[in-house]
Formats: C-alpha cells, sequence, structure tokens
C-alpha cells in the first residue's frame, strides 16, 4: 500500500468526497464532551485530544436490540422471535485514535471468533471504514507504546492519517483505504521516512516505557496466584467505570423486555466488576469477592487476551481507566506488579 | 447472515416430572420447522440454550442422544426465572431453543477403550445422552467395557428410572445405581458415588472416566480415580458457569482463558489442573 497527500486547500473537498454516500463520523465537542457524531464535511476539526468514551459503541451500542416477538396466539409466529438485526448505513469514521482502532480490532477477535460470528456487531464492521488520525502530541496518561501499540499504529485502521505543515498525509492499509483515497483525489506521495521520524517522536513524548514483558513468560497460575492481589484490589469500589470505558472490554448481559402486545431481546453492556455477573442460580459464586474480579479484569487484559490473540495485549493504553477510576487504580502500576511475579521453581 | 442469537421456534410434545420433589421437569421440544432439526445436529455433552420469549434464557445440557430423531429432550431444575416458568408452561406451549453450543464428550478419540461413566444428581443428563448413543446397535461395539455410575440423595430422587432399570438388563453395560441412604426395598447399592466408584471402578488400563455431578461429588470422586492409577488425561468432566450468549463472547463463563461456553463445557482433568478454578 503508498502513502498519499492532501493540501490543507483540499481538505474541504476531501471531507465532502468521503461523506458522499455514507455517513461521515468524527470527534466532536472538547474534553468529557468530546465524542463520535455525524458531522457535516465543513465542520470536521482536528483540534482535538481523544473522544471521551472508546468507540466501541459505534459497532456495539451499550444497549441494543437483538430481536422481538409478538404475543398473539391466534396469529402466525406468537411466541417466535424475529431478529431485530439492522447494520445501519455505510459509514466512514475519520479521526478515530490507533489506540482505539487497536481496541476494536482486538474486540472484533471475540465478536468475531473461532467458532462463532456476532452478526450484530459484524453487520456494523463490515460497513465500517476506519480513518485513524495520528497522535503527533499524546496525553500524559497516554501508554499505547508500553502496551505495543504506537501513537501511529495501524492495527484496526483502513487508512492513517497524519498532520503535514501543509494538509494531511495519509498511509492506506487496506484496498478499501485505497479506493477512498483515490475517489478524493489524494496524490500519491513517498512519506515512510517521514512517518517513521514522526512516530519516533510521538513514542518519545510518552517518556520512559516500563517493561510489562515478564507478564508474557511467566505461568497463568503463577500470576493468578500471586499475594498482591488482595492489596492491588483493596481500593476498589466495583463501580466498573473501567470496563465502560475500555476499548476492548465487551463482555454484555441479555435480557427480555416485555409489553402488552410481546417483547424484545435486548443486549446491554455489562462488567466483570459486578457480583451478580458470575453467581450460578445456585448461589454458588466463582468469584465470590472484588479481589477475583479485580484480578479478572487485569488477568483478563494482560494475560488471557494475549494467550488467544497471539501475543497482543487486551489493554491499548489509551488511558481511560487511568483517569476515571476513581480510586486511583492504574492499570500500569497493576502490570508492573504482575511482571514482578516471582515464578514457581520448576 | 447466520445469526446465533436467534432460536429455533419449538413446540413443547411432552412435560414429564422427573422427582419425587417434582423440582426437575423433563421437556420433549420438537422443532416448528422440520429443516431445524438438521441445523440443530448435536452430539453428546453439548448444550443449548432454552429461550422463553419475555423470559430470558438458560444454558441446559442436552439429555436425549443425536440417535432419537424428532425430538429432543432437556430436564430442567427449577431454580430462577426462566426455569421457575418453564415448569409452569404446558405441552403445546411454543418457545425456543437455540445451539447446539460447546463441545461434545471426544467421543469419537476414545473408540476402542473402556469408559466408566460416573453421574452425580441431576448432572446425569448430558451421560443418558451419552449412554443412550453408545448403546446403538451399530455404534456399541467400536468401545470397550462399559461401566455406569450413577448417585443420588434418594430414590424419588433419580432421574431416567425406565432407562436406567432397562440398561441393568443388559449384558452390554454395568450399571452400579446407589442412594445416600438405606430405605426399604431398596434393591440397589447404598453409599456415595466416591465410595461406589472406589469399590466397582475398572482398571485404568485402556479406560476413560466420564464424570458430570454437583461439585462435592467430583471433588471427592477425582482422587478416588487418581488412587486407582487413571490419569488426568484420562478423566473427562463436564463445568458449568453462569452463561448469557453461548458463544464465548458476552464474557461472563472464562476459566482463565477458556470459555467454557465455546471452548468447553468439556475438558480433561489435565487441562483443568493447569487453569484457574473460577468454577
Amino acid at each position: 500500500m503508498s502513502e498519499y497527500i492532501i493540501k490543507q486547500s483540499a481538505l474541504a473537498d476531501f471531507f465532502k468526497s468521503l461523506a458522499n454516500g455514507r455517513r461521515l463520523l468524527s470527534p466532536q465537542g472538547v474534553g468529557d464532551k468530546c465524542k463520535l457524531e455525524e458531522t457535516a464535511p465543513e465542520k470536521v476539526s482536528l483540534d482535538f485530544t481523544n473522544t471521551h468514551m472508546s468507540p466501541k459503541s459505534l459497532l456495539f451500542p451499550q444497549t441494543e436490540r437483538l430481536m422481538a416477538f409478538h404475543n398473539e396466539h391466534d396469529k402466525p409466529n406468537g411466541y417466535v422471535f424475529q431478529s431485530a438485526l439492522d447494520s445501519g448505513e455505510p459509514t466512514v469514521v475519520f479521526g478515530i485514535r490507533p489506540c482505539d482502532a487497536r481496541g476494536l480490532s482486538i474486540a472484533n477477535k471475540v465478536f468475531q471468533n473461532d467458532r462463532f460470528t456476532d452478526p450484530y456487531w459484524k453487520g456494523k464492521f463490515d460497513r465500517t471504514v476506519f480513518i485513524g488520525l495520528a497522535c503527533d502530541a499524546p496525553l500524559p496518561q497516554c501508554f499505547c507504546a508500553a502496551m505495543g501499540g504506537s501513537p501511529f499504529g495501524e492495527s484496526g485502521l483502513d487508512v492513517l492519517a497524519f498532520r503535514q505543515t501543509d494538509g494531511l498525509g495519509f498511509k492506506a492499509l487496506t484496498d478499501k483505504g485505497t479506493e477512498l483515497l483515490k475517489a478524493a483525489g489524494a496524490t500519491e506521495a513517498d512519506l515512510a521516512g517521514e512517518i517513521k521520524s514522526l512516530e519516533a517522536k510521538a513514542i518519545e513524548s510518552q517518556g520512559v516505557k516500563p517493561n510489562y514483558q515478564p507478564i508474557d513468560n511467566l505461568d497463568l497460575m503463577d500470576l493468578f496466584k500471586d499475594p498482591h492481589w488482595e492489596a492491588t484490589a483493596e481500593n476498589c469500589l466495583n463501580c466498573g467505570v473501567c470496563t465502560f470505558f475500555c476499548p476492548t472490554c465487551h463482555c454484555f448481559d441479555i435480557q427480555d423486555e416485555n409489553s402488552e402486545r410481546g417483547g424484545v431481546r435486548m443486549r446491554n453492556w455489562d462488567t466483570c466488576m459486578s457480583w451478580l455477573f458470575t453467581v450460578h442460580g445456585t448461589g454458588h459464586n466463582p468469584r465470590p469477592t472484588k479481589t477475583e474480579r479485580v484480578r479478572q479484569r487485569f488477568m483478563h487484559k494482560l494475560k488471557y487476551i494475549p494467550l488467544k490473540q497471539d501475543g497482543v495485549r487486551g489493554c491499548t493504553g489509551c488511558g481511560r481507566c487511568v483517569v476515571m477510576c476513581p480510586v486511583n487504580i492504574d492499570i500500569r502500576s497493576v502490570a508492573l506488579k504482575m511482571a514482578q511475579t516471582a515464578p514457581t521453581p520448576a | 447472515m447466520n445469526n446465533p442469537y436467534l432460536p429455533y421456534p419449538v413446540r413443547i410434545a411432552e412435560i414429564r416430572v422427573e422427582t419425587e420433589d417434582k423440582n426437575l421437569r423433563t421437556f420433549k421440544f420438537e422443532f416448528l420447522n422440520p429443516e431445524d432439526e438438521e441445523k440443530f445436529a448435536y452430539l453428546p455433552g453439548q448444550f443449548a440454550e432454552l429461550s422463553v420469549p419475555g423470559q430470558g434464557e438458560i444454558p441446559i445440557g442436552i439429555a436425549s442422544s443425536p440417535s432419537e430423531k424428532g425430538f429432543v429432550l432437556f430436564t430442567v431444575n427449577r431454580v430462577g426465572q426462566v426455569s421457575s416458568y418453564m415448569h409452569n408452561m404446558k405441552a403445546g406451549d411454543i418457545m425456543g431453543i437455540r445451539g447446539p453450543l460447546g463441545h461434545p464428550y471426544p467421543l469419537d478419540k476414545l473408540k476402542g477403550r473402556n469408559l466408566v461413566i460416573i453421574a452425580g444428581g441431576f448432572a446425569v443428563t448430558t451421560l443418558r445422552s451419552t449412554i443412550t448413543y453408545l448403546l446403538q446397535p451399530e455404534i456399541r461395539p467400536e468401545y470397550g467395557k462399559i461401566t455406569f455410575i450413577y448417585g443420588a440423595r434418594t430414590p424419588g430422587l433419580l432421574l431416567y428410572k425406565d432407562e436406567w432399570m432397562a440398561w441393568e438388563k443388559r449384558d452390554d453395560i454395568d450399571v452400579f445405581v446407589t442412594i445416600d441412604r438405606e430405605v426399604p426395598n431398596w434393591g440397589y447399592k447404598v453409599g456415595f458415588v466416591p465410595s461406589v466408584t472406589k469399590e466397582v471402578c475398572p482398571p485404568p488400563d485402556n479406560t476413560s472416566a466420564l464424570i458430570c455431578g454437583p461439585p462435592i461429588m467430583i471433588k471427592f470422586t477425582q482422587p478416588v480415580l487418581e488412587e486407582a492409577g487413571y490419569q488426568p488425561e484420562n478423566i473427562i468432566m463436564s463445568l458449568e458457569n453462569r452463561m448469557k450468549c453461548g458463544l464465548g463472547i458476552c464474557g461472563r463463563c472464562n476459566v482463565g482463558p477458556e470459555y467454557v461456553c465455546k471452548d468447553g463445557p468439556v475438558f480433561t482433568l489435565a487441562q483443568l489442573n493447569r487453569l484457574p478454578k473460577e468454577y
């Protein structure tokens, strides 16, 4: 794939071309009001840090109708669920950050796993083109590079865009992305060197990278049994805010809702921080206290997902959980504690 | 696109009360659309989500055998919202089932081996499926000696009475049924499953054990088998955890990196020994 440029003077036309026949979404608003919204081409802004919430709700809404039924016995299909699958219109997202795109690609391997495909996710996923905007100035809470990503990361993107002195540079990463750039009249250019030096600068601005590598080589059960978990979990309120903000957290609950004429089956975001999440019908709970639940969250991100996804960690370093946690639990220090686990002698 | 969340509509053909406390009922379902029965092709050890519109879903092991055509069987304990609602449904009512889910017992890999099948309480369901499957005339010769150990607290809590009594009369399966305490006119074994296992379980050579039961039974049966020389690779168990999707996505049934729904529910003891005991 190759690189392209669009000069500042042509950007307005570029965004118009993106919106041609598609819904254009981009980050709008500032600070904790910044979110992915349908955007008129002239309103696209490059002046944002990152969206307050992760973009996962685009493909995995916080609450989503899966199916519906009617309860009239005398009519056909009484009490038979009919799918409410709605994949929406073709969409292009401009300005997703590389950490979040990587998050979506990790969740994608769960929603489209080795045995099953989630049609609600896949429908939206296949209809969306992702144009990432590289981070030339990462925030203080950002640590994508330490987690194996990069402010110029490409995972989960169709196109990576980055700011130039005059306009935007692009790296096409998929056929979908190349087509889009060509249709928008982008000019081919050799930007490999420029991307490399900008990326190095952005990574450097994240400071010294802590070494989480030992986690990858430690035995699952050694990490699981380490005594630090009780202290690590001590402050946790089990509020679940980390899980709702996390771009890779994919857990959900399924609930039926009834009305006079029938009902719907909904799915809603759920959280492993909840006691109810795992309790059996008998009352037995495999994760009965917050220690087990906190351990589950970090083990899932830093050990279970890497074991299932060729070493890719389930944390992308977006920093949202670090900022949002009301008791300042920081996944970076938890990861360091895990990295210091003493292995059981062989 | 195939939608694995969408249940196949079924009609309740028959409901049988299984136990004296009436807490267990066996539901016989027939598919509303005959082609769905083919799509629901399953093997012993798999489970399905029983789906009651407006109430929710419960993951339940399939009690019928793939050799039984035209219907599927599930035995449901009355525990929560959905199962209690189901206990008040009647023949003719419409609901849904979705699956089959999970992996079956690895019966194809066990060909030529002896099998000891150990069940406790109402966890016998998927093992009823297994035995019914194995006893088919064209399948039975593919396996060695089959021993079935089945225990419940009282005679009235034993499921599938007609069936195990018929199996008992056969000469190609050894059946040992036990209850916790002696009662009048009980002609079978008395004692807990682990001690009966100790007494009757065949030697471990070329033998695999399939176990399904409450945690307390498994906890005390496992050491009996290990003491008898069974290797962890040859002790095969079926786990349960709270589930919603059954597809390895909704996240709650994991045991370490494995999802009980998608990667299990059948695991060998060797696999479980390397995983957290979060079940």
